[in-house]
């Protein structure tokens, strides 16, 4: 009996979509599976943060969020990736828009983790450096979350950055 | 005119925690600016607590730079306006999400970029954003949990920004304290939550206070998430919801 060929499908417009669209292009899923990538806004200092700026930079790109996941949860589902650039995570000067968006997205998945545990789904954040040199590393850590095995691992943040970010306090 | 009275703006200052954070800081010495949308409730805890009532609704872009405004120069920023409001992703209605991310994470950013200006000229301030300990996932919270993570995001990336003028910029994530907040839970859910906390009580608006005092005067901590929560983040997992009912 040959394997059915499982999609993946790919949400959200960020800056390493094209980094994970060539990584998943050598996943082989093992279950109905789907990767987020939040448009993560560039950086801008906090005094050119004005109201209407503020609204659509963080209040879009969540809102923008949202409803890319409840997009995936509209469709058969066993596996949730996000995929987040990893500065704005570990923090980074000038970044307020974006490190808001990158912690909520986090904090949205670590919730959804414990939500969707029941319904058997996997919930998982990849903070990705795709400047790090490690060029495979995407790739074998989607194949590790979407493949064979990856039903047990939920609720966890992989920092794939070639330890560009050792001795800084994680969020 | 110099004065060496410190100003305070206390947003969220009628509710549990605004207002336990309020008396503490008048008690340490500062002008407490208490600053709430509900009118009565602020007028009242103002009196109540020894500060002066502000109606803000942080919301609203006009209604922050006037709050800014009457502070007259703001030595603290204690952003603890806060919504909870919420249900499980599936039956999340979006307007629900970005009311939550407007109150709760946009707002207190928009005051933060208010106030910056005026503390780096003097070369000092703090920023105190209460977030919450659902920041590290909470079973139905995903508008809630999504906005407070972004508020930790927000202090952390400020923190970087504003170190060097002088200001520091953390969190206070608070566990379970009784409030009006709270009050709603389902029975069930609030024993639950209760036993799930290490050191045997809900958490009190003073407990939450305490922090806010330490990190008004700790110039030396920035970017750091102060976690009160009677040790719930580090005990029982979510490994059987009970929140039904959302
Ligand atoms: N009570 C808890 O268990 C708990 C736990 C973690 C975090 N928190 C956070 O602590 C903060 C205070 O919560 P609380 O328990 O005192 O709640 P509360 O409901 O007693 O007080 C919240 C206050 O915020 C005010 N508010 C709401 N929207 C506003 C707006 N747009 N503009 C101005 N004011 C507004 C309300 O009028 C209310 O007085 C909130 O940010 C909350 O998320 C509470």
């Amino acid at each position: 009996m040959s394997t059915p060929v499982v999609e993946v499908a790919v949400r959200g417009e960020g800056s390493v979509l094209s980094a994970v669209r060539a990584a998943l292009s050598t996943v082989r899923p093992a279950a109905p599976a789907a990767v987020v990538v939040p448009a993560v806004p560039g950086p801008g200092p906090l005094a050119e943060l004005g109201d209407d700026r503020l609204d659509a930079l963080v209040g879009d790109t969540l809102d923008a969020v949202l409803a890319d996941v409840r997009a995936t949860l509209g469709q058969p589902l066993d596996r949730l990736v996000f995929v987040l650039p990893h500065a704005p995570l570990m923090g980074v000067a000038d970044g307020v828009a974006a490190s808001a968006v990158a912690h909520g997205v986090l904090s949205m998945a670590r919730t959804l983790a414990i939500e969707l545990a029941r319904d058997g789904v996997t919930v998982n954040v990849v903070a990705a450096d795709v400047d790090a040199p490690a060029p495979g590393a995407l790739a074998a850590q989607l194949g590790a979350l979407l493949g064979a095995g990856g039903e047990a691992i939920t609720g966890q943040e992989i920092y794939l950055t070639a330890g560009t970010d050792l001795g800084r306090a994680r969020p | 005119m110099t004065t060496t009275t410190r100003t305070a703006l206390v947003t969220g200052g009628a509710g549990g925690i605004g207002r336990g954070i309020g008396a503490r800081l008048a008690r340490d010495g500062f002008r407490v600016l208490l600053a709430d949308r509900d009118a009565t409730a602020v007028r009242e805890a103002a009196e109540a607590v020894g500060a002066e009532p502000w109606v803000l609704d942080v919301a609203d872009p006009d209604s922050r730079r006037e709050a800014v405004t009457r502070t007259g120069g703001c030595d603290l920023l204690v952003n603890c306006a806060g919504v909870l409001r919420d249900a499980r992703v599936r039956r999340l209605e979006p307007p629900v999400f970005r009311r939550l991310t407007e109150i709760n994470l946009l707002g207190p950013i928009a005051l933060a970029r208010l106030v910056a200006p005026d503390m780096a000229a003097r070369g000092a301030g703090a920023i105190v954003n209460i977030a919450s300990r659902a920041w590290l996932g909470t079973f139905g919270s995903t508008a809630y949990s999504t906005a407070k993570g972004g508020l930790v995001g927000a202090t952390r990336s400020l923190a970087l920004e504003l170190g060097r003028h002088g200001i520091t910029v953390n969190a206070v994530a608070p566990g379970f304290v009784e409030t009006p907040m709270t009050e709603g839970l389902p029975p069930e859910v609030r024993r639950r939550t209760l036993e799930a906390i290490p050191v045997g009580r809900a958490g009190r608006p003073d407990d939450v206070a305490d922090a806010v005092s330490y990190l008004a005067g700790a110039g030396y901590v920035t970017g750091q998430v102060l976690v009160v929560c009677g040790g719930r983040s580090i005990g029982a997992p979510y490994a059987t919801p009970v929140e039904e009912a959302s």
